[in-house]
């Protein structure tokens, strides 16, 4: 039953990493330049959750609880705004801005969110599960 | 007289209960884990299928001895296997999904949970019964000796 803690973890893991994830999408929606000034506007980018626990400690338990595999780049075209006075302005007047939409994100924070709490229930229904147990020894 | 001290009576049904909850939960905490992971579809063992294969043996040992002492022969089903160890191995197979959603993945958060709240309520009275069981005997105990 350890080992179900160890899933649930996995779990509370890989949802944290997939809300920094969203939230690095939120603080930069608006972002048009790279850290270096050079003009390309920021990609969003996604979290890509797998079954498996590579970092588990045991044979069996890499095979279970779930992994963040991949944080992909959103291939999804860049959208563009008419601004003809930009800097960054094509010769039509378009500047291309990031790929993000915020509600979206939002969307997708408050399901990582809830999933997190799916996990924490998982565990406490665990550690209530081993308390029970220990009673016997009582 | 002493090997019989913890194959008394219900004893060893109820810790092959409490085995099989302990490791179903694992099943099922994978499974929420899993809950928004593309493509995965999630997979319990059979409960009834294990109660069955369990009455069965409960059966066979009263036809054996009346019940009263000895080990469970219990032999497993297609997904729980008894280990060396005592303890039982499983290997989820059934299909338990709900409704394909568009990541291809068709967990079903409720009846996940549901599941998981009856498989806690298994262990529990297992838990409570093997606890009476225990008392009674520490009762017995007291009195020889005290």
């Amino acid at each position: 039953m350890y080992g179900a803690l160890d899933i649930s973890t996995s779990g509370m893991v890989a949802q944290r990493t997939r809300l920094e994830v969203i939230s690095a999408n939120i603080a930069n929606a608006r972002t048009m330049l790279r850290a270096d000034g050079g003009y390309e506007p920021y990609r969003r980018r996604t979290a890509m959750f797998a079954p498996g626990d590579p970092g588990a400690s045991t044979q069996a338990g890499r095979q279970l609880g779930v992994h963040v595999a991949d944080i992909e780049l959103d291939r999804a075209p860049f959208e563009s705004r008419y601004q003809p006075d930009s800097p960054y302005a094509d010769a039509e007047g378009y500047v291309k801005v990031p790929n993000i939409n915020t509600t979206v994100e939002q969307i997708n924070a408050m399901q990582a969110a809830r999933a997190y709490e799916a996990n924490v229930v998982a565990a406490e229904t665990t550690k209530s599960m081993m308390a029970q147990a220990l009673r016997l020894l009582a | 007289m002493i090997k019989d001290l913890n194959s008394a009576g219900a004893l060893p049904t109820l810790d092959a209960m409490m085995r099989f909850a302990g490791a179903r939960q694992r099943v099922i905490a994978h499974n929420v884990a899993n809950w928004d992971t593309p493509n995965f579809q999630p997979k319990d063992v059979s409960v009834s299928e294990f109660q069955r294969s369990l009455g069965e043996a409960v059966a066979r040992r009263r036809a054996f001895n009346g019940g009263m002492v000895g080990d469970l022969p219990f032999e497993g089903t297609r997904e729980v296997r008894p280990t060396r160890g005592g303890g039982l191995e499983l290997r989820p197979e059934t299909h338990t999904g709900g409704v394909l959603a568009h990541d291809r993945n068709s967990t079903d958060l409720e009846r996940l949970l549901q599941d998981m709240v009856e498989n806690a309520n298994v262990y529990r009275v297992a838990a409570d019964f093997m606890r009476v069981q225990t008392q009674r005997l520490h009762a017995a105990i007291g009195e020889r000796v005290a």
